[in-house]
């Protein structure tokens, strides 16, 4: 990132006001009145973009890549489901929901973080199918009919989507301070090697528990927030391991690694796939499957990447050699030589 | 649960550890040669069970007949996959998330082929076979589980002798023992890649045939025997033919006789929770060998 750093003031000023742009944005569109379709879309959108923005802080910037993310969304969804049954206050569920995910995160990440790259992969696929199939047969979930939530006030979609945008700006907020942080430097050493990193008194096993902790109360709250609207869902639906292939394939479209990735991946996917859902049920996921080959033989950086070289071509600036985020992930220990 | 029940269970346990077998093996041989986690295992598994289907209610060809001719179809459709896509990738000593995300991702359009040609409906393959018990005293066995045994076991013993019989095995193991010792001996290691990758593919398609003649199945057919195949390759050590044999026989046995645990009388896994059994134990079995996992990482194992 070096040619950025050397750009004239005016750019950084751009840079740094351009978070706050957007989120004034985003704070004042619902004051266009616009229609019940594109209020749900965009709290579709911030849901989605939050638990990738999550699932970043573990898969991009430690570098472990878990399918298992769905657990702590239906955890989220339950939690805040059953204790609005119990007659308490919407936003204190999503709280509780956070630290439902988080305790199960600990619980799962326990056994699982003893294990390495493509190995914990496949235990979060275990884990995330053998916790589907428990939810569906607990009587406190209601089992495979689902849950519903009655909400005695009117249906605000305001309300809704307020409370998806604060977070998807926690969600961007906490990354943004992980990543600049020395736990965040930590993280990023693990990705590249978790050894050396050990060595130099990084404690790998604890700052994963942790990372992996913080990713999933924001899914949780994101799950809380999502089952609060949709006011119906069964385990099928928030567990499915769909819901998990979706979290994943977010950050990694948008771009491994980097923050504004994960939110453009996040933004592209929740667009996307309403639109394709309505109309062509089952064609999002093989865009995303093409999506996900091109991306892995061609532009490991994802979309993020593409914009770079784009912004290169454009400027005709030296090679950059631009992030090794991707390529820390993808083919372990620094990236492979001659890409 | 007097005896004659406890035999028929354990006779069923064997029967469903031969499928498994043959199900798993397709995996193992991809990931010993080239350290790839095959998730796309799952899609392959689905269209062999839909390639039976389509030939039964098209052609009237017998399922088993169909199973048989998967083999050389699957066996090109995987030298393709390979010449596609997987040859581009790096080779790695050990498993790359390049790699697993790439035959994910082909998984997903694989899925995604199959719910447009053949929608989200339950398909089955009925014959006369399909519920005719054989009986012998007093334990009784649908037929179609016996023959669905009997194939699966020949191909096993067909692999194994490839295995350890020809030139092409003998390249295979050389790749699985040592790739750069196997390549200075002069194995043709993109070649051989390619015709492994064409022999598990093989072997899923043929597998996944013959699961289509017991199970029903949707594009998303699959996915539970995924996750089941790597307990399986994870329980026999990886990269071994014989350990995927003894991997199907436990996790066989504990998804057959785990329902029927009592405890102070109650059945402490019911019916609805035995699919979780295959997903725990994967979650076990690295939990409780993590040494043994991560030792995979450097030490080879051996073929047998």
């Amino acid at each position: 990132m070096s040619p950025e750093k050397s750009t004239s003031s005016p750019g950084r000023w751009v840079k740094a006001l351009l978070p706050w742009l957007l989120l004034a944005v985003l704070l004042l569109l619902p004051a266009g009145n616009p229609s019940p379709n594109v209020m749900k879309l965009l709290f579709i959108t911030a849901v989605w973009t939050t638990t990738s923005v999550a699932w970043n802080l573990l898969g991009g910037m430690a570098g472990q890549v878990s399918f298992g993310f769905a657990v702590f969304f239906g955890l989220g969804a339950y939690t805040t489901g059953i204790l609005m049954h119990l007659g308490w206050s919407p936003y204190l569920t999503f709280l509780e929901a956070g630290a439902v995910a988080a305790i199960a995160s600990v619980l799962i990440g326990l056994p699982t973080f003893r294990l390495r790259g493509p190995y914990f992969v496949i235990a979060t696929i275990g884990v995330t199918e053998a916790v589907r199939v428990i939810m569906n047969n607990l009587d406190i979930t209601g089992g495979s009919s689902g849950y519903r939530i009655l909400e005695t006030k009117p249906f605000n979609a305001a309300e809704h989507y307020y409370t998806a945008i604060v977070a998807v700006a926690l969600a961007v907020a906490v990354s943004s301070l992980v990543a600049g942080s020395r736990f965040g430097l930590a993280l990023r050493a693990i990705k590249q090697d978790q050894d050396a990193a050990a060595d130099t008194g990084v404690n790998p096993y604890f700052a994963k528990l942790k990372v992996h902790a913080i990713a999933a109360a924001l899914v949780g709250i994101a799950g809380g927030i999502y089952a609060r609207r949709a006011a119906f869902f069964y385990p099928g639906d928030v567990f499915a391991f769909n819901t998990g292939i979706s979290i994943l394939l977010m950050p990694v479209i948008g771009g491994i690694g980097t923050v504004w990735g994960a939110v453009l991946g996040g933004v592209i996917f929740g667009m996307v796939q309403e639109q394709l859902d309505a109309n062509f049920p089952n064609v999002h996921l093989l865009l995303y499957g093409l999506l996900l080959i091109l991306i892995i033989l061609f532009e490991p950086d994802g979309l993020v990447g593409l914009l770079r070289r784009a912004a290169r071509l454009l400027r005709r600036r030296r090679e950059d050699p631009g992030s090794k985020d991707a390529d820390q992930v993808l083919w372990g220990r620094g990236g492979i030589a001659g890409r | 649960m007097n005896l004659v029940q406890g035999l028929n269970l354990l006779i069923a346990a064997l029967l469903l550890a031969g499928i498994y077998a043959a199900m798993a093996v397709g995996m193992t041989v991809i990931y010993g040669v080239m350290k790839i986690v095959n998730l796309a295992h799952a899609g392959f598994l689905m269209l062999g069970a839909y390639f039976a289907y389509e030939l039964f209610e098209r052609f009237h060809i017998d399922p088993l007949l169909g199973a048989v001719l998967a083999l050389p179809v699957f066996f090109l459709f995987g030298m393709g996959v390979h010449w596609l896509l997987v040859r581009w990738l790096p080779k790695s000593d050990t498993p790359t998330l390049a790699s697993l995300l790439l035959m994910f991702g082909f998984w997903l359009v694989l899925q995604n082929v199959g719910y447009f040609i053949w929608g989200n409906d339950d398909r089955s393959i009925s014959t006369p076979r399909t519920n005719f018990p054989v009986t012998v005293g007093e334990i009784s066995v649908p037929e179609v589980k016996l023959i669905v045994f009997a194939a699966a076991v020949v191909c096993l013993i067909v692999l194994q002798l490839v295995f350890n019989r020809s030139w092409f095995g003998r390249s295979m193991r050389a790749l699985i023992q040592n790739p750069y010792a196997a390549q200075i001996v002069g194995v043709d290691d993109a070649r051989t890649s390619r015709l492994t990758f064409g022999l598990g593919t093989a072997f899923a398609g043929f597998a996944g045939a013959l699961l289509g003649m017991i199970y029903s199945f949707t594009p998303e057919f699959g996915r539970p025997f995924l996750v089941r195949s790597f307990v399986i390759i994870v329980l026999g050590g990886l990269e071994s033919v014989s350990g995927v044999a003894l991997g199907a026989i436990v996790l066989a046995l504990l998804e057959t006789f785990g329902p029927q645990i009592k405890f102070h009388g109650e059945y402490i896994l019911p019916d609805s929770l035995q699919p979780a059994i295959s997903f725990g134990l994967l979650v076990v079995v690295l939990l409780i060998m993590p040494k043994g996992l991560s030792s995979l990482f450097t030490a080879k194992r051996r073929l047998t």
